[in-house]
């Protein structure tokens, strides 16, 4: 009789065993779905930082790119300006003459009320 | 009936065996199991938070990209607008100029004498009234004495009516630089044909060919009345 305790003591010390085999298994596995979540944080992390650099060269690029614009747009409205200025010097004396011309061509004409009149009694 | 110690011995080893082999292929599977969960989840998970970074990163460069175009546009309209002033400021100039050379015009006296008769001429036409009164400055006068008869001459061979022209004794201020003015019916209306008066008609008149006089025709321009 006692080799058949001992047996089933040696039965029950087995699958103590077992269920620590199958224990530490299922802790494995809680453990290995944490390190998803924080493998995948990295991941975004580093993903992020990558987003970031990128978007701060571009913000660079666009303000260096503005002031070029800019500069570009100074000198063409100076040149514009100096040309309307080079303009007006060459041709002001010729349209001045012909204003004060003008002025001085006068052309009398009836007011429209005596002309209605005038085309009625004829 | 009893099995020997040995059997037994052996049973129980096979069964302990048996024990330990589940025990481990249910290990496996669980570890098994955890690896595609884990797979899936970290999947996911990089999935989602990537598109967010993703849709975040596209929206502030989206907004770059607008405030660039809208920089761009402003300091486009910035440069137009300074360009259009200075052309307008420059025919300012120029009517100021002229307006200060409204003296060359009466140098000639006779031409200017023969200018008066047709301002008051050019007045008593669109008047149309039996007694006119005429101011000019003090030193036209007398040129305007000379030609009034002429003037309502003209006026009573086209209108078939007759009328009196009186010369007033206020006179136009000595800043003007010629012409006159005339009033009627106690002064209730007035018809200014002064030459500054009629430069700064032809300002607004002939602003068209004003422009292209100094500037040029314009290849923009597509009605011309």
């Amino acid at each position: 009789m006692a080799a058949q305790s001992q047996g089933i003591k040696k039965l029950m010390q087995a699958e103590k065993e077992a269920a620590q085999v199958v224990a530490s298994a299922r802790k494995k596995k809680a453990q290995r779905l944490k390190e998803a979540k924080e493998e995948a944080a990295k991941e975004i992390e580093e993903y992020r930082k990558q987003r970031e650099t990128l978007f701060q060269d571009k913000q660079q690029k666009y303000a260096g790119s503005k002031d070029d614009f800019a500069q570009l747009m100074q000198e063409d409205t100076q040149k514009k300006i100096k040309e309307i200025e080079a303009q007006v010097d060459t041709n002001k004396e010729a349209v001045i003459k012909r204003l004060l011309e003008l002025v001085s061509d006068i052309k009398p004409e009836l007011h429209q009320n005596i002309l209605l009149q005038q085309q009625k009694e004829k | 009936m009893a099995l020997s110690d040995a059997e037994v011995e052996k049973q129980i080893n096979h069964m302990k065996k048996f024990i330990k082999q589940e025990a481990h292929e249910k290990a496996d599977e669980i570890m098994i199991k955890a690896e595609e969960e884990f797979n899936i989840e970290k999947g996911r998970l990089l999935q989602n938070e990537k598109r967010k970074v993703s849709n975040y990163f596209e929206r502030r460069e989206k907004q770059l990209e607008l405030q660039k175009k809208i920089q761009h546009s402003n300091l486009l309209n910035q440069a137009r607008l300074a360009v259009l002033k200075s052309r307008d400021d420059h025919i300012k100039r120029v009517l100021e100029e002229a307006s200060t050379r409204l003296s060359e015009v009466t140098r000639d006296s006779a031409h200017y004498q023969q200018m008066l008769r047709d301002l008051v001429a050019q007045g008593l036409f669109q008047l149309l009234e039996e007694e006119v009164t005429v101011r000019c400055r003090q030193e036209d006068v007398g040129l305007v004495k000379n030609v009034a008869g002429d003037a309502i001459r003209s006026y009573e061979q086209a209108t078939k009516k007759t009328c009196k022209v009186l010369i007033d004794t206020t006179h136009l201020p000595a800043e003007c630089s010629g012409g006159v003015e005339l009033f009627v019916r106690a002064g209730k209306i007035k018809c200014t044909n002064t030459l500054e008066s009629r430069l700064e008609l032809m300002g607004t008149q002939m602003m068209p060919e004003i422009r292209t006089g100094l500037y040029g025709v314009n290849p923009s321009r597509h009605f011309m009345d």
